[in-house]
């Protein structure tokens, strides 16, 4: 039988729907998840407002959701600018692998040098090893068609291997030779650090404005510049880009660097802001380059709106741990957090379809 | 290094503490007068500070009051790296924490945080768990040491126990304790199970003091009924990665180890074997009914009654710091329940072994000890001292697979 329901694409995208759906889905969201919480035995409404007391509503909670933020920030844009093209950058994990090693590097390397240098370099190594590591992805691309989804994917697991090498198995440049007992990196000195900025009571990692600024320049890049311009029309149709004379393979390319860069610019952020050492189990625990895909998909692939969805997560993130413990399982906690996120990439649809009822006479023919 | 600064430091303020007690003998307790190296005369019976076995203060500790003012409940929080299902390592951490909240009852309110990533979030997490009032906080995965020391330096007032690490700190303790005693004796169960002179896999996490202590042990416990046999080591750099976990075994498996045996926290290994029906020795819990036909036994660790001791020490107001190393005598290591494939000489031999660790931890490195590469490590008829066994970084003659690059 069919559905008397169907998706019809809009042809028009009223204003309203760019803050209405996402509204409108969180509401959804907070429904499902109350029908969950009351059937756990929780009472919904104090759940929600330790969510977002402990996520957002003081200050000092605000300023550990940056902290949480700035990787995701970073990973988001990552994704964001490569999936604008069309390209599917899976990579962002171990770009930011690499770039973490390259801003290690920098940071021991350059150690004497006044503060400002260590962390300029620490940002250059870092945006350089993420976006070499992702430009392999691209040439891959560019010169045999090789489908970026699976190359970039792969190359976060030799990036992985290879993090592992320079801290476990090898006397490398990055290793501590005194780290007596478990093998660590070489600690940065405090010089390197990165510090945070802060802005009344609320503490703002560096690396965090950083991302705001990079998304700025995103932001620019592809709305406002010829460059952006013609990824949009490499996105929406390849052979019109042909026949307009743009070189795809070298916006393949350059797009996979650009995407690797930022996420390497999250693993800089990640020595130079909180770790102070190339930490290689940590990094990998994490998971940074992941949820950066589903950042991209949150802002529906828009930079300035991938800030505002990296400090959601990260804020969710964080009230999922607040909530955790013995009568709050962690398998409840990533229930609810899934249904926010779920709710919101399904609102998206909306935005882009609208629902039509089904002409009743054609339904009851079929049946 | 600094494993060995910590030594010195460990071992000279228990000289200290014993010049100042006079040879007194176990029972009797440093109290905080005598950490603070003051000449004010010793106390009665009743302490003032926490004791307790192979717990040693940290030099020039002093009592930290972390018990809330107001005498209400204690809240205390445990921050895991797993899952508290994990079948091994957090699993049995969480079984510490039930235990101390089932005997203090409403004197305490315990609570928990799993699947932490080491980094950042760590910090965060202790940052809100002291928000929420708790007092004492667990930490019990290596990777969170720094985050750990950071948060001692910025909650002076609330006390830190962390397991498996090195750094001291006056509000901060370390704890853990001989499983080089219990791997031996499950070392036994596995060079029992293996025909002679043939190979025995381990799945280790990371080539560190700690572990290769610990797998030294486990082959000295094979060569003591399999003189012949040789052990095969494949280091996953992971504590904790079912997948990782299971393809080291298959891999081991697949290049014919008679018998397996893994040091990491989850049961992977155990999967692995059961498909090939090979013996296997589990590390932190007992697995022996849902693997029985290929259950050896297991080292096990009962963090409770020390955690319980730290915790009542803190409502009393007796709380310091230092360095507890728990061993068999008193129960802080022991092994699991034995699987069908273990005869009964092997277990009396391991009861008469117990007995003789029971009374000399570490009597199993008895020397001579030689290493891989030939040189004695350990002389005849010498036991290593405490320093010697954090310190211990080469692998025995026995085991054929070099350490990973030092």
């Amino acid at each position: 039988m069919q559905s008397p329901l169907r998706l019809e694409r809009r042809l028009t995208q009223p204003k309203w729907l760019n803050w209405g759906v996402p509204l409108l889905s969180l509401l959804g969201a907070l429904i499902l998840g109350g029908i969950v919480l009351l059937a756990t035995g929780k009472n919904p409404f104090s759940v929600y407002a330790r969510i977002i007391e402990r996520g957002f509503a003081s200050t000092d909670a605000f300023s550990r959701t940056l902290i949480s933020a700035t990787p995701f920030a970073f990973t988001g844009l990552a994704a964001s600018v490569a999936f604008r093209m069309g390209l599917i950058n899976i990579g962002g994990e171990g770009q930011l692998y690499l770039g973490a090693i390259g801003a290690a590097f920098a940071g021991i390397a350059f150690q004497d040098q006044p503060t400002a240098v260590i962390i300029a370099t620490m940002i250059i190594f870092g945006m350089l090893f993420g976006g070499a590591w992702a430009a392999i992805v691209g040439i891959l691309k560019a010169k045999f068609s090789t489908n970026e989804i699976i190359t970039s994917l792969m190359l976060n697991y030799v990036a992985a291997i290879f993090l592992d090498y320079l801290i476990f198995n090898s006397n490398s440049y990055w290793r501590d030779p005194k780290s007596y007992g478990f093998p660590t990196g070489k600690r940065l000195v405090e010089n390197a650090y990165w510090y945070d900025i802060s802005i009344g009571p609320i503490a703002i990692p560096f690396g965090f404005v950083v991302a705001v600024f990079v998304a700025v320049i995103v932001w620019f890049l592809y709305s406002r510049t010829r460059f952006g311009y013609e990824v949009g029309v490499i996105a929406s149709s390849p052979s019109a880009a042909r026949y307009a004379g743009i070189r795809a393979r070298w916006k393949i390319i350059t797009v996979m660097a650009l995407s690797g860069a930022l996420a390497g610019l999250g693993g800089a952020s990640d020595v130079g802001d909180f770790r102070h050492v190339l930490d290689a189990k940590g990094v990998q625990i994490s998971g940074y380059g992941y949820t950066g895909i589903v950042v991209a998909a949150l802002a529906r692939l828009n930079p300035l709106s991938a800030i505002f969805v990296a400090v959601f997560i990260g804020g969710l993130s964080n009230a999922g741990y607040a909530l955790q413990g013995p009568d709050f399982p962690s398998g409840l906690v990533g229930t609810l957090q899934g249904l926010i996120l779920f709710t919101a990439v399904a609102g998206e649809i909306l935005t882009r379809y609208r629902i039509k009822r089904q002409n009743t006479i054609a339904d009851g023919a079929i049946v | 290094m600094k494993k060995f600064l910590k030594i010195a430091t460990v071992v000279t303020a228990a000289a200290l503490i014993f010049a100042a007690c006079g040879g007194s003998d176990e029972d009797s307790a440093p109290d905080t007068t005598m950490a603070g190296a003051t000449d004010t005369t010793m106390a009665g019976e009743t302490s003032d500070v926490f004791t307790f076995t192979n717990f040693t203060p940290f030099e020039g500790g002093t009592v930290v009051k972390c018990a809330p003012a107001d005498g209400s409940a204690l809240k205390a929080a445990w921050i895991y790296v797993g899952p508290i299902n994990d079948g091994g390592w957090t699993q049995t951490h969480n079984a510490g924490r039930e235990y101390v909240q089932e005997i203090l009852g409403d004197k305490v309110i315990t609570t928990y945080k799993e699947n932490v990533p080491e980094g950042p979030q760590v910090e965060i997490v202790i940052d809100d768990l002291v928000k929420d009032g708790n007092t004492v906080i667990f930490g019990t995965s290596f990777g969170f040491q720094d985050a750990f020391l950071a948060s001692a330096a910025k909650y002076p007032d609330v006390c830190f126990e962390f397991a498996t690490g090195y750094t001291q700190k006056n509000n901060m303790s370390q704890f853990y304790g001989a499983s080089e005693d219990t791997k031996y004796l499950s070392g036994i169960a596995a060079g029992a199970e293996a025909p002679e002179g043939s190979e025995i896999g381990v799945v280790a996490p990371f080539a560190i003091p700690e572990v290769i202590r610990g797998l030294n042990g486990f082959v000295l416990g094979v060569q003591k009924v399999n003189p012949t046999a040789t052990v095969k080591v494949v280091w996953t750099n992971t504590w904790f990665d079912p997948a990782i976990e299971r393809k080291a075994a298959e891999s081991l498996i697949s290049a014919g180890v008679k018998a397996i045996a893994s040091f990491q926290d989850s049961p992977a290994t155990g999967e692995a074997a059961k498909v090939k029906g090979i013996g296997w020795v589990g590390y932190d819990s007992d697995q022996s009914e849902a693997f029985n036909d290929i259950w050896l036994t297991a080292s096990t660790y009962d963090w409770g009654p020390y955690e319980l001791a730290k915790i009542e020490a803190a409502i009393e107001g007796k709380w310091i710091s230092g360095d507890y190393y728990g061993n068999l005598s008193d129960n802080f290591i022991s092994i699991a329940n034995y699987g069908a494939k273990v005869t009964q000489e092997t277990k009396d031999l391991i009861a008469s072994e117990r007995e003789r660790l029971t009374a000399n931890p570490a009597a199993q490195f008895t020397g001579p000890i030689t290493a891989q590469d030939g040189t004695v490590k350990i002389a005849e008829g010498a036991i290593p001292s405490y320093g010697e066994l954090m310190s211990m970084d080469y692998q025995i003659k026995g085991i054929t697979t070099d350490l990973p690059q030092k």
